[in-house]
């Protein structure tokens, strides 16, 4: 657990001598580990209380060690036409089918570098923020079609993840997953296509209500020129731009791509709408107009650099009121990632992957434009039961076969289903963007599912956790269990139900309380068991 | 057969259940935490998400304008299963075409609402919350329908969406749906005495309590733990319910394999005819935002829509519950009438909506929208989209619409 231990060496190397604030409590600081990072472990939050608020948001922003290095991308190349017009149709077809093949695998280990990043936590505030980039610019697969159009807009989410919005908007701009995604690829000085230029006023900057439908017109007469070449380049030609005048927000000149985004940037209602997103994920809850009116003033005058805003958040008082902590419903992504480091079990990356898909959040492919909606909308009577189930299949308890068996990706949530093969294996030309390109992720997921459905078995050793601290009655066993499992107090309600539960395993087994753990490997089985109930509790969904 | 693999074939329920054979499982799920049937009509809605074409689905072939606006994309005549002397059904809907000719689909053209917002979440608010505020006014339709007209029923399958995401019209305090892709996969998967344990956790009484489960009552301020504990204790109860029901369904009808939307539907028929109570059941069959070429897409959803739609109507003429039911199809909006530069539609406003059922009123409802009065490129509404809302209101919850609706709407006679 490298934070673990990056925190303790803080701790340590201060030799213990930071000034205490009375107000820095073991629960807020398990708080500001919930939100700026992936969930912690009591021993980490110890070395957090220990290393103080001021250094742990210092350190936050800085990542605890250098990040890791990056993924290394070597990208499948399409056959070109020339190339598979001199092949047979079944030999046309199978090397549209390798390349295909090798696309998928590349974002499969992509997606998982990147979890393994979260899981990691060597720089978890910056994930923090790729994997909300990722929900606020969203682009699919599903319409980008090319894996590495897609892992070069995450690098471009992680170099600028707490840099400044200014800049990663630009960045956006001619990001050919995003040009590719909002149809820019259609977007020429004869034939504007509004897609790009409606979302980036509704969804990434103002909001509605602040700019007319003209706006958008013209906003797109702006973005003219800018596509998509060879599938993950962007290229910006100018026989297609609109070099006109255009009228924007009031504005009138020859406007291009970046004069739209400094018209944008200074229009009232974007640090208005850049600040409240993030002060609603990051609390989980929308700011009071006062509250918002501050950090949009604020990320105003910082010209849109997020480091001091998130300084400023993470130190402010009311992000530890009592109405935030604990309030906020984890995304399926922080809620696997957060019970797999509790836990501290190994599990391989894509498995977590499939699973955060299963739960409502499959990496690479958020639903729409919006991204995901968060908060309540995680929260289902189905996607709780199967939050639960994931935390079963995490601990051994739940067979791999019987959670991901009826996987989204197969059936379900693609009535649309058609297109073909992800990558678009049509030799027409391809759809633009917008729900209807759905895709069969393909039969290389089932049989992931199947090869590591074999190979994932726990390494965990609850008995052997207990033991070590010396607990041994069934309320010290859930109460121990509990704090290394959720990230908020236990209620006593459900531990209540987890008492019985102990009870009547231990009555079966035929020991009384206190020895439980000495029932051997039938203690292990209860455990586990035990933690997933913990793990499938109310207070095991948020962070 | 081990412990473990008996229950896992089996319930969350109580241990009764897992000793005991189909018998004491019937007793069980019949016991009196189960609604018995109610007498009003169940409401089922599909959403065709995206934005369906209205005029490739219910095409005006009579217009020269529609074909001169659409060099590429629109349908001849004689590729038209033909309704009248201006207008015929989309080629691929066959299936639709002899359900209308029976009398089991309304049409209703042109249905839209005033100063039409072109953003799919927008319009779709607005479609779901059935005001131009959008989710400002709180819950959906639906919710403020069963607010209205099953205040104090706790049955957690009163409304059910069979699919990944929850339209905002379900959206509501009191009755939040149930959901799930796939029933057989709707269960917490845990043995006997974790599932037990489970059932405590979230606030349900354990088996043989004499008290009243305490089930915790939604209310403003409600923590997110409280929100959390709520919807556990819901899909407890809910899951063994909705996995028997579609497990026993058996039907001669054939639905298209592999087809996720006809597999869904067919849930629904299980969930219809069914004890589980519930009222409203809501799908989505998503890809009709058809930028570009649009002609094969469209054509082949049409055909989706046609095997699953035409399937379940068959279907539902089995039972008295499911004739009594009632089919809404409708979509956030229409497409621009003139096509774009990729072969495909932009999005626009009015569109054709459908209303099915073996009990309803069928025909051609409503007026198409003028050609030659296109409001910026696009069919201005001649019918506002509650109007039907209030239809479906007052039939499917036996209420005055303008409770839900807040105003008074014509009602359009499709039921």
């Amino acid at each position: 657990m490298p934070i673990a231990l990056s925190i303790a060496q803080l701790a340590a190397s201060l030799a213990l001598a930071a000034p205490q604030s009375p107000e820095w409590t073991p629960a807020q600081a398990e708080h500001l580990l919930n939100r700026a990072s992936f969930g912690a472990r009591p021993a980490e939050v110890e070395s957090a209380v220990r290393a103080g608020r001021q250094v742990l948001v210092e350190q936050l922003l800085k990542g605890f060690v250098e990040p890791a290095e990056p993924f290394f991308v070597d990208a499948p190349v399409r056959p070109d036409r020339r190339e598979l017009e001199g092949l047979t149709e079944k030999q046309r077809r199978d090397a549209l089918d390798r390349y295909r093949r090798e696309e998928r695998e590349l974002l499969f280990a992509y997606a998982g570098w990147w979890i393994e990043q979260m899981v990691e936590a060597e720089h978890p505030l910056r994930e923090k923020m790729v994997l909300f980039w990722h929900g606020y610019f969203t682009s699919s697969m599903r319409d980008v079609r090319n894996a590495e159009a897609m892992i070069r807009q995450n690098e471009l989410f992680r170099r600028h993840a707490l840099g400044n919005f200014g800049q990663l908007l630009r960045a956006v701009l001619r990001d050919p997953a995003m040009l590719e995604y909002l149809d820019n690829n259609q977007n020429r000085k004869d034939k504007p296509n509004e897609n790009l230029a409606r979302e980036l006023l509704e969804l990434f900057t103002l909001g509605l209500g602040n700019y007319t439908e003209q706006d958008i017109k013209e906003a797109a007469r702006a973005l003219t020129g800018w596509r998509t070449q060879a599938g993950s380049e962007a290229l910006y030609s100018p026989r297609q731009h609109d070099n006109g005048k255009k009228t924007i927000l009031g504005r009138t000149g020859r406007f291009n791509a970046d004069d739209l985004v400094d018209i944008v940037l200074a229009h009232p209602a974007c640090p208005r709408r850049v600040a409240g997103k993030l002060l609603e994920h990051f609390e989980g809850r929308a700011p009071s107009e006062e509250r918002l009116a501050e950090y949009a003033q604020f990320l105003k005058e910082s010209k849109y650099e997020l480091a001091p805003f998130f300084e400023k958040l993470l130190l402010d008082e009311r992000f530890y009121a009592p109405e935030v902590i604990g309030e906020r419903i984890a995304g399926p992504v922080e809620y696997l990632v957060g019970s797999v480091r509790r836990l501290g079990v190994q599990v391989p990356p894509p498995l977590l992957w499939l699973a955060a898909g299963q739960l409502g959040q499959r990496l690479f492919d958020p639903p729409n434009v919006k991204g995901w909606d968060g908060g309540e909308a995680w929260i289902s009577t189905s996607t709780l039961l199967a939050r639960g189930n994931m935390a079963g299949m995490l601990l051994g308890v739940v067979k791999l076969e019987d959670v991901l068996k009826d996987d989204a990706f197969e059936a379900g949530d693609e009535p649309g289903m058609m297109d073909g093969g992800m990558m678009g294996d049509s030799m027409g030309p391809k759809p633009a963007a917008g729900a209807e390109k759905k895709v069969d992720l393909g039969p290389e997921l089932s049989a992931m599912k199947r090869m590591l459905g074999t190979v994932y078995y726990p390494r965990i050793n609850l008995t052997a956790r207990v033991s070590r601290v010396g607990l041994s009655s069934d309320g010290e066993i859930i109460d121990f269990l509990a704090d290394e499992l959720l990230p908020i107090a236990l209620t006593p309600l459900s531990r209540a139900a987890l008492v019985e539960f102990l009870e009547n395993e231990r009555r079966q087994l035929d020991v009384d309380d206190g020895r439980l753990l000495g029932a051997g490997v039938k203690a292990e089985g209860v455990l586990r068991r035990l933690a997933h109930l913990i793990l499938s509790l109310p207070e095991a969904q948020v962070s | 057969m081990d412990r473990r693999t008996l229950l896992s074939l089996g319930a969350l329920g109580a241990g009764t259940l897992l000793s005991s054979r189909a018998d004491g499982a019937v007793k069980l799920f019949s016991s009196p935490l189960l609604p018995q049937e109610r007498a009003h009509r169940p409401l089922i809605v599909l959403q065709l998400s995206g934005g369906n074409d209205g005029l490739s689905t219910v095409v005006p072939y009579a217009e020269d304008a529609y074909h001169r606006a659409r060099p590429s994309i629109a349908h001849k005549k004689d590729k038209l299963l033909v309704l009248d002397e201006y207008r015929g059904l989309n080629g691929e809907l066959k299936r639709l075409r002899a359900a209308f000719d029976a009398g089991r689909v309304a049409i209703v053209e042109g249905v839209g609402y005033p100063k039409p917002n072109r953003s799919h979440f927008q319009s779709l608010d607005i479609w779901h919350a059935a005001d131009e505020r959008g989710r400002g006014v709180g819950q959906g339709w639906i919710g403020r329908a069963c607010a209205k007209a099953c205040a104090g029923d706790s049955n957690p399958n009163l409304v059910v969406h069979v699919g990944a995401n929850v339209p905002y019209s379900l959206h509501s305090l009191e009755h939040p749906a149930a959901t799930f892709v796939n029933p057989a996969a709707y269960r917490w998967a845990g043995g006997e005495h974790e599932t037990d344990a489970y059932a405590k956790a979230s606030g349900a009484a354990a088996e043989g309590d004499e008290m009243a489960p305490e089930k915790p009552v939604r209310r403003e301020g409600e923590s997110s733990v409280e929100f959390l504990r709520r919807v556990m204790n819901d899909g407890h109860s809910s899951s063994l319910a909705v996995r028997r029901a579609a497990a026993r369904y058996q039907t001669p009808i054939n639905y298209p394999r592999n087809d996720a939307l006809a597999t869904s539907l067919r849930d629904v028929a299980a969930l219809v005819n069914s004890e589980i109570g519930s009222r409203v059941l809501s799908l989505e069959l998503a890809g009709f935002d058809t930028h570009t070429d649009q002609r094969n897409r469209h054509d082949n959803l049409m055909r989706q829509l046609d095997g699953a739609l035409g399937a379940f109507l068959e279907d539902l003429g089995r039972s008295e519950r499911g004739q009594a039911a009632i089919v809404l199809v409708f979509s956030e909006f229409g497409r621009r009438v003139a096509e774009n530069g990729s072969r495909g539609t932009d999005h626009g406003v009015a569109a054709p909506l459908f209303v099915l059922g073996h009990r309803i009123k069928g025909g051609l409802f409503g007026k198409h929208p003028s050609f030659d009065k296109l409001d910026a490129g696009d069919l201005a509404h001649t019918t506002d989209f509650r109007s039907v809302y209030a239809t479906l209101i007052e039939r499917c919850f036996a209420l005055e619409h303008e409770y839900v609706l807040g105003a008074k709407y014509a009602l359009v006679p499709v039921a």
